[in-house]
C-alpha cells in the first residue's frame, strides 16, 4: 500500500458490518498500515443502517466525507445507493443483491430502487464496479459479507491479498463460524461473474 | 475502540472497582468490567490465570447513575479507586453526590467517564458535559481521539488521587466509537486494602462548607494541576510563519490533522490541542496568541466554551488578535463535525482549496438519491414489544379514544414511530410515570378527568420510575401503568437489573410483588404472546379507578432463554391465495367501494380477536354478489358510508332490501351463529344523508366508456331495474319500457307499506335517470311494443316483465261470490292503494303459507283490528315459504295458523262462507271454519302470451325454439325465469345475470355471472324454508356487533405490514412473504393477520437446508 485510503462498508443491521470490518483492521495491523475507524450504529440491531468507514494510512481517519470513498463495500443494494454522495470518479464498488426490504417499502410508501439500473449507472462512472446479482445458494446469507470480502480481494485496488486476510479471519473469527468463513471467503475469492449487472 | 482503550487505560492504571449505567455511546466500557468481574468470579480461571484475577475488579450495573456515583464515592472514601461510566444525560441524574462531594473529599482516585453524543444518534439531547468542569469545579480531560483517551484515563487517575476531587474524562460518540491503534501498558495489579479514617471532612454541614468552597478553587490552582495542563496542551501542527492559529479540542483535532496535515497550506498553520479543559489552560493559551498569529480559529463541537475562555483571556491580557469561533463559515453549536464541514471552514479560513481535484463527485446521482427509501429503526421481529404494542392497539383504538400514552425511553420507545405509533410522549428517563400522573392531575382539576396510560420498560422502572409510581400511589393517581418487561435493559445490549438479575450473585426483586406491596390494587402479569386474555386484562386495567399497573412480561429475543426457541421442525408460512386477494370476484376491475385505510384493517383484527361469533363472509351466497365482510367491516369501523356504498357497489336497493330481503346470506347450515346482514342494512340505509347521495353510482356512470351500444329493457321491476343499473355504469345506453305510469313493478303494489318503505324505493329507482338511463312508461308488451321490434331496434332486450296474474283455486272461484274472496295480489294491490274495505269483526281465511299470504293476512288485521284472520297452509310449522319474522309478527299481531292443513271442501251459505279444513297428512277433516271473506295466496303467473311461451338457457337468453332460431339477443330476468314470484333480491339477481348475459354478448365481457350459484340455489329451493329463530340485533346495534367477526381475505388489506410491521414480514408483488432468517417464530402474526392467512407449515412440508 502506497497511499492512503478509505473504504466503507454499508449495509443493514444484523448483516455483520462490524464483523467484516474487524477482518479488515486485523488484515492492516498485520501488514502494519496505520488503521483507523469510524462506526455509526446506534440502532442497528433494531434494523437500522450500519455503515462502517476505515481510514488505512497515516493521519487518515475512519471519518468518510463527500466524494471521500475509494473503496465501497455494499452488502445492501439500496444502503448501497445511500452512500452515493460519498463516491468519486476513482472509486470502486463491489456490492452484492441481497435486499433487506425497508418497512417504507413494504407499507408501499416508496418503492425498492432499481438495483439493475443502478449497477449500469456506476459502471459508467467509477473505476471498477463487481456486482453480485446472486448468491451462490450454498451460501447461507450470514456470510455474505466474507464472501464479498473474499471476492473483492480480485479487485484492482484492493489494498491487502487474499492470503493476509484469511490470517485476519483466523484471527478475528472463533468458534463456529471460523470454518464456515474461511469457505465463504474462499470460494468469493474464487467466484467468476456470471454475467454482468441485470 | 476509543471504549476499549478507556477500559484498558483503567485497569492498568489500578481500578479496584467500576460503578455504571448503560447508556450509548459510553456501554462498551461497562461491559467489559462486566465481562472482567464475571471472568474474574469462575474458579477455573482463578486457577488458570492467576496472574489475571489477582487484583479483583469490582463491578456492578446500578440502578441508576446517582446510586453508580454515589457508591463510586463510597468505594473511594473506602480507599479503593473507582471508576463511574455512564452517558452525557447520566450526568443530570449522578450531579447531586457530585456537587457535594467536590467540597468534601474522597480518598483513593474516583474517575468518572462521561460520554457525550453531538448529533444525538442515540441520546434525547447532546447537551455538553464540559460544563459539569466549572459547575462542579473538577478537571476535565476532553481526548480527540482513542490514543489520547487511553493517555488521559491514566493521567486522570493519578490527578485524581492527588488532588483528593473526581476528574472527569469526557468523551464524545466519535471518539468512543472510532477505532484506532492503541499501544497497551503494564497492567498495575496492586491491591487497596479498604480502609476509613473519621476524617471531620466526612461530614458534610454548613458550617464548614464556605471555606471548603474556597480549599476546592484552590485545589484547581494547585501544582498538580499546572503541570497536567502544560502536559495536556499540545502544539501538533507547527509553522515558523505564525500567520494562522489553530485552538482545538476533542474530535475536531483529529478532522484538523487529516485535512490540513499535507495540504498546501499547513506551512502557514500551528494547532495546539488542548486535552484538559477544566481548569482552563490560561498560561498555554497566553503564550500561544502571542506567537503573534493574524488570525485564531477555535475548533470544539457543540457549546463555545473554550472560545469564550479564549475571548475573556485575550481580552484581559490585552492580545490584539481576530478570533474565529462560533458563527464563522459552517460552525455552529449544534450537531456533530464532520470532514465535509471542516473542509468547508479550512478552506474559508486559509483561502486555499483542500478538496482534491483528483476525486470528482459522481454526476446525476439525484435520479437515485431523490427516491431512495428512508430505512427508519423497527422492533426486531419477534420482538415482545411489538407484541404488547399491537396488543395495545387493539385494546386502546386511537382513532376513538382521547387516552393519552406516556412513553418513555428505551427500546420500546420505537412504538411511537409507524406502524405502531402508540406513544403520545417520550421525555427522559423514567418521565412516563410522572407525565402520566401530571396529565391525570392537570385534567382532574378542570373536572375532565380520565385515565391517563403510562408505558415504561423494566430497565426505566428501577432506574427511575419506581419513585414516581410511588408519588402515584401517594397522591391517589387514575393512571394505567404498563411496564415492558422483557427481562433486561435492551437497548444498550442486555444488561441485567434488579428485576431480572440473571446471576446468581444479585437478588432478584419480584416485580408483582414488589407493586402490591406498594398498595396497588391492579397488578397483573401478561404474558402479550396470548393476545386474547391480555386484552381482557388490558381492558379491565383501563376500567379500574386508580393505579393499575399491568406488568407485559416476555424475554427479549436476544437473550439466551429464546436462543433455542426456534423449532427446527416447522415454520411459518403465508398463503398466498388468502393473502391481500379478494374471494368475492373474480373480475377485479368490479367497482370495489371499500376503504383501504390501516385503521380499517385494526378493526378487522379486532374482531378476529374479540368476538364471539366468527364466520365467514359468504358473499356466494348473496345473489346479488354483494360483498358481505366488506359492508360488515366498513359498519365496525363506523364508516357507514363505505357501507351502503359497497352495497351500490353491487345494486340500487340497499333499503329496499333493508326492509324485505329474505337474507339467504344469512342461511348457513347448520350454523345458529347470523351476523344479521340485512338489519344492518336496515340500519345503514337509514342514515338519510348517506341514502340520499347516490353521487358516487351517478358519477360511475357518466364516466364510464361508452360502449355505443343500445339495450331495451321490458319491465322496470326490480329484475329490470337492476339489470339497467348495471348496465348504464357499463356504458350502456339503457331504454326501459313500463305498463305503469311509473317504475318499481311488483315491489310497488304487492308488498304491503307496513313493511318497507315505499317512498325510499321509488326515490332509489328514480336514481336511474340520473344515471342516463330512459324510461317510457304506459308502454306495455304486446299493446304498444312487440318483441321482434325491440329485438330489431336495440342491441340487446331484456324482458323483465314479472308474473303478475295470480293463480286461484277453482273450488273457491266456483262456490263463493266474487266479492267474497280475492286473490293476494289484487287484495294487496287494492290494500296498499287504501281502497279495500272489511267489516269491522269479519273473519278472513287466508290459503297460502308464501309471503303474500302472510302480507294479506297482516293487511287484513290491520285493515280492522277486530277481524279474526285465519291462515291455513299445507307447509308445516316453521317451513313456511315466508320469512320467519313475518310470521312471527303475524302472530304476535294475533293471526292463527293452521299448518300442515288445506282446505278440503268450501260452501256458502246464509252469507257465510263454510270452509273445511283438513289435515295435510292424513287428509281427515280438522275442522270447519265459518268466515266472510277468502284470500287465495297460491302464487302468480305471467300475464303476458309471449312470455308463457317463453323457456330459458343458462343464461337466461330467450330461445322460442330448440334451434334458438329466433331473439338471440333477448334475455329474460326475474319472476317469468322463476316460474314464480322469486324474492326481491332473487329478481335483482336475476336482472344482473341478465346484464352480464348482454354484456357478453355485446362485447365479449368474459367471466360469468359471480352471483350465479346463489341464484341457483334460490331458483332450486326458491322460497328457502327459515327456521324461526330469535332476532339477535334489535336496538344498539352498533355495540351488539363487536361480538361478531365477519371475516374474508381481502385485497384491500394490508393489516400486519400497517398496523404491526414485523421486519421479518416483507411484502412481494402485493404478498406478504416471510422472511426466514429473521423469522424468531414467534407465531403472533398468525393471530394478526386478519384473513387467516398466516400459518404453521411442519416437516414434511419443508425443504432441507443445505447451505454453509
Amino acid at each position: 500500500m502506497n497511499r492512503n485510503m478509505k473504504i466503507l462498508v454499508a449495509g443493514v443491521g444484523g448483516q455483520g458490518i462490524v464483523y467484516l470490518t474487524n477482518i479488515i483492521v486485523e488484515a492492516a495491523m498485520l501488514s502494519d498500515v496505520p488503521v483507523s475507524v469510524s462506526e455509526i450504529h446506534g440502532l442497528s440491531q433494531r434494523g437500522g443502517v450500519v455503515t462502517s468507514g476505515i481510514g488505512l494510512g497515516t493521519n487518515c481517519t475512519g471519518f468518510i466525507g463527500l466524494a471521500g470513498v475509494d473503496l465501497l463495500i455494499g452488502l445492501e443494494p439500496l444502503e448501497t445507493q445511500r452512500c452515493l454522495p460519498y463516491l468519486h470518479n476513482n472509486s470502486s464498488v463491489i456490492f452484492g443483491n441481497y435486499r433487506v426490504q425497508p418497512y417504507s417499502v413494504n407499507a408501499q410508501m416508496a418503492a425498492y430502487p432499481d438495483v439493475g439500473l443502478f449497477g449500469k449507472y456506476l459502471e459508467q462512472q467509477c473505476r471498477e464496479v463487481v456486482f453480485i446479482n446472486q448468491f451462490p445458494e450454498s451460501i447461507n446469507s450470514v456470510l455474505y459479507n466474507i464472501f464479498l470480502l473474499g471476492r473483492a480481494t480480485r479487485m484492482k485496488d484492493f489494498p491487502f491479498g487474499a492470503g493476509i486476510l484469511e490470517e485476519a479471519i483466523n484471527n478475528v473469527v472463533t468458534g463456529y463460524y471460523k470454518e464456515k468463513s474461511l469457505m465463504a471467503f474462499q470460494l468469493g475469492v474464487a467466484f467468476e461473474m456470471n454475467g454482468q449487472p441485470a | 475502540m476509543g471504549n476499549e482503550g478507556i477500559a484498558r487505560a483503567a485497569i492498568e492504571a489500578g481500578v479496584d472497582g467500576v460503578f455504571a449505567y448503560p447508556g450509548t455511546p459510553s456501554t462498551e466500557i461497562s461491559e467489559i468490567f462486566n465481562h472482567v468481574n464475571s471472568f474474574q468470579s469462575q474458579q477455573a480461571n482463578i486457577e488458570q490465570y492467576p496472574e489475571l484475577t489477582r487484583h479483583n475488579i469490582y463491578f456492578e450495573f446500578s440502578i441508576n447513575e446517582k446510586i453508580a456515583l454515589e457508591k463510586a464515592i463510597a468505594y473511594s472514601i473506602g480507599n479503593r479507586s473507582s471508576m463511574c461510566v455512564m452517558k452525557n444525560v447520566g450526568m443530570n441524574v449522578a450531579c447531586d453526590p457530585l456537587m457535594s462531594v467536590t467540597y468534601q473529599t474522597i480518598i483513593a482516585p474516583l474517575v468518572i467517564v462521561v460520554c457525550d453524543d453531538p448529533g444525538c444518534h442515540s441520546s434525547s439531547n447532546e447537551q455538553d458535559s464540559r460544563y459539569w468542569g466549572p459547575m462542579a469545579s473538577v478537571p476535565v480531560f476532553n481526548p480527540a481521539t482513542p490514543a489520547d483517551a487511553f493517555v488521559m484515563i491514566k493521567e486522570a487517575f493519578v490527578l485524581s488521587g492527588k488532588i483528593k476531587l473526581p476528574v472527569i474524562v469526557r468523551t464524545t460518540t466519535r471518539v468512543s466509537h472510532t477505532r484506532g491503534v492503541v499501544t497497551y501498558g503494564a497492567i498495575n495489579a496492586e491491591n487497596h486494602e479498604a480502609a476509613f479514617d473519621r476524617l471531620p471532612e466526612h461530614i458534610n454541614i454548613p458550617a464548614r462548607t464556605a471555606t471548603a468552597h474556597r480549599r476546592l478553587l484552590d485545589k484547581l490552582k494547585s501544582e498538580n494541576v499546572l503541570s497536567y495542563l502544560a502536559l495536556n496542551s499540545r502544539i501538533v501542527m507547527q509553522s515558523d510563519a505564525p500567520e494562522l492559529g489553530i485552538i482545538s479540542s476533542g474530535v475536531s483535532t483529529t478532522y484538523a490533522i487529516e485535512l490540513l496535515s499535507g495540504s498546501a497550506c499547513a506551512d502557514h498553520i500551528t494547532l495546539i490541542d488542548l486535552g484538559l479543559i477544566h481548569p482552563f489552560p490560561e498560561q498555554e493559551v497566553i503564550a500561544f496568541l502571542k506567537r503573534g498569529f493574524k488570525k485564531v480559529l477555535i475548533l470544539e463541537e457543540l457549546d463555545p466554551i473554550i472560545e469564550n475562555a479564549v475571548r475573556v483571556i485575550s481580552q484581559q491580557n490585552n492580545i490584539q488578535v481576530d478570533i474565529y469561533g462560533k458563527g464563522f463559515s459552517e460552525l455552529v453549536s449544534t450537531g456533530e463535525f464532520s470532514i465535509d464541514l471542516l473542509t468547508k471552514v479550512f478552506e474559508d479560513f486559509t483561502g486555499s482549496v483542500l478538496r482534491k481535484t483528483e476525486r470528482l463527485p459522481l454526476t446525476n446521482t439525484s435520479q437515485f438519491l431523490d427516491k431512495l427509501p428512508p430505512r427508519p429503526p423497527t422492533l426486531c421481529a419477534g420482538c415482545p414489544h411489538r407484541a404488547t404494542f399491537y396488543l395495545l392497539k387493539l385494546a386502546i383504538p386511537r382513532e376513538q379514544s382521547e387516552l393519552i400514552m406516556c412513553g418513555d425511553i428505551g427500546c420500546f420507545g420505537l412504538g411511537a414511530l409507524p406502524p405502531l405509533r402508540m406513544i403520545d410522549t417520550i421525555n427522559h428517563m423514567g418521565m412516563s410515570i410522572s407525565m402520566a400522573q401530571g396529565l391525570y392531575e392537570s385534567f382532574n382539576d378542570s373536572g375532565k378527568s380520565k385515565k391517563v396510560v403510562a408505558l415504561l420498560g423494566d430497565g426505566t422502572f428501577f432506574h427511575s420510575g419506581l419513585t414516581s409510581l410511588v408519588n402515584a400511589v401517594y397522591t391517589r393517581a387514575n393512571i394505567l401503568v404498563i411496564i415492558f418487561d422483557n427481562r433486561t435493559i435492551g437497548m444498550t445490549g442486555h444488561q441485567s437489573h434488579p428485576g431480572a438479575s440473571r446471576a446468581s450473585k444479585y437478588h432478584e426483586i419480584d416485580l408483582p410483588n414488589l407493586l402490591r406491596g406498594l398498595g396497588i390494587e391492579f397488578v397483573e402479569t401478561i404474558n402479550p404472546y396470548n393476545i386474547r386474555e391480555s386484552f381482557d386484562k388490558v381492558n379491565s386495567g383501563l376500567l379500574f379507578n386508580g393505579v393499575s399497573v399491568i406488568v407485559s412480561r416476555a424475554p427479549c429475543i436476544f437473550l439466551p432463554d429464546l436462543s433455542d426457541h426456534k423449532a427446527r421442525n416447522k415454520k411459518i408460512a403465508v398463503d398466498p391465495s388468502l393473502c391481500n386477494s379478494c374471494a368475492n370476484h373474480e373480475d377485479i376491475d368490479l367497482s370495489c367501494s371499500r376503504c383501504y385505510a390501516p385503521k380499517n384493517n385494526l378493526s378487522r383484527a379486532r374482531a378476529r380477536l374479540i368476538a364471539d361469533v366468527s364466520v365467514p363472509g359468504n358473499e356466494e351466497l348473496c345473489p346479488a354478489n354483494i360483498c358481505n365482510h366488506g359492508f360488515f367491516n366498513s359498519i365496525l369501523e363506523g364508516d357507514y358510508k363505505a357501507a351502503i356504498e359497497i352495497v351500490r357497489d353491487k345494486m340500487l336497493f340497499a333499503r329496499t332490501c333493508g326492509d324485505v330481503c329474505h337474507r339467504p346470506c344469512e342461511l348457513f347450515a347448520n350454523n345458529t351463529n347470523v351476523v344479521p346482514i340485512k338489519k344492518l342494512k336496515h340500519m345503514v340505509s337509514s342514515v338519510d344523508e348517506n341514502f340520499r347521495d347516490f353521487s358516487i353510482p351517478i358519477k360511475r356512470a357518466l364516466d364510464s366508456v361508452k360502449k355505443n351500444k343500445s339495450v331495451a329493457i321490458v319491465g322496470a321491476g326490480p329484475a329490470g331495474l337492476s339489470a339497467a343499473y348495471d348496465l348504464v355504469q357499463n356504458g350502456y345506453s339503457v331504454t326501459v319500457f313500463e305498463k305503469e305510469h311509473k317504475a318499481g313493478g311488483m315491489v310497488t303494489f304487492a308488498i304491503p307499506e307496513f313493511r318497507m318503505d315505499k317512498a325510499g324505493y321509488d326515490f332509489e329507482a328514480m336514481q336511474l335517470e340520473q344515471m342516463g338511463v330512459q324510461f317510457h312508461f304506459n308502454a306495455a308488451l304486446g299493446k304498444d311494443l312487440t318483441l321482434d321490434q325491440l329485438s330489431n331496434d336495440y342491441d340487446s332486450v331484456i324482458l323483465a316483465i314479472g308474473t303478475n296474474k295470480a293463480k286461484t283455486l277453482n273450488l273457491i272461484d266456483r262456490n263463493i261470490p266474487a266479492n267474497r274472496r280475492s286473490d293476494a295480489l289484487a287484495f294487496l294491490k287494492s290494500f296498499n292503494e287504501g281502497e279495500k274495505k272489511l267489516n269491522d269483526g269479519d273473519v278472513v281465511l287466508v290459503i297460502g303459507g308464501g309471503n303474500s299470504a302472510i302480507d294479506a293476512a297482516r293487511s287484513a288485521k290491520r285493515l280492522c283490528p277486530d277481524n279474526t284472520v285465519i291462515v291455513t297452509c299445507i307447509e308445516e310449522e316453521g317451513s313456511m315459504p315466508a320469512f320467519a319474522e313475518e310470521v312471527m309478527h303475524a302472530r304476535a299481531e294475533g293471526i292463527e295458523f293452521n299448518c300442515s292443513s288445506f282446505v278440503g271442501a268450501c260452501m256458502f251459505s246464509e252469507n257465510r262462507i263454510v270452509a273445511s279444513i283438513n289435515s295435510f297428512e292424513s287428509k281427515v277433516l280438522l275442522k270447519d271454519i265459518h268466515c266472510d271473506h277468502i284470500i287465495t295466496a297460491i302464487g302468480q303467473t305471467a300475464e303476458s302470451g309471449i312470455a308463457e311461451q317463453l323457456s330459458k338457457d343458462d343464461s337466461l337468453r330467450i330461445n322460442t325454439d330448440n334451434n334458438y332460431s329466433g331473439y338471440k339477443n333477448v334475455f329474460a330476468a326475474g319472476d317469468i325465469c322463476a316460474g314464480n314470484n322469486m324474492s326481491v333480491i332473487g329478481a335483482i339477481a336475476s336482472g344482473k345475470k341478465a346484464a352480464i348475459g348482454v354484456r357478453k354478448l355485446l362485447e365479449g365481457y368474459k367471466f360469468d355471472y359471480e352471483g350465479d350459484f346463489a341464484l341457483d340455489r334460490l331458483n332450486r329451493n326458491p322460497m328457502p324454508s327459515i327456521k324461526l329463530r330469535e332476532t339477535i340485533i334489535d336496538n344498539n346495534i352498533r355495540q351488539e356487533i363487536e361480538q361478531y367477526n365477519l371475516f374474508q381475505s381481502c385485497r384491500k388489506c394490508n393489516h400486519c405490514i400497517d398496523n404491526f410491521g414485523c421486519p421479518a414480514m416483507v411484502k412481494v408483488d402485493g404478498k406478504v412473504q416471510i422472511d426466514m432468517n429473521r423469522c424468531t417464530q414467534c407465531g403472533l402474526c398468525i393471530d394478526v393477520c386478519p384473513n387467516k392467512a398466516i400459518k404453521w407449515v411442519y416437516e414434511n412440508e419443508l425443504e432441507p437446508v443445505t447451505a454453509i
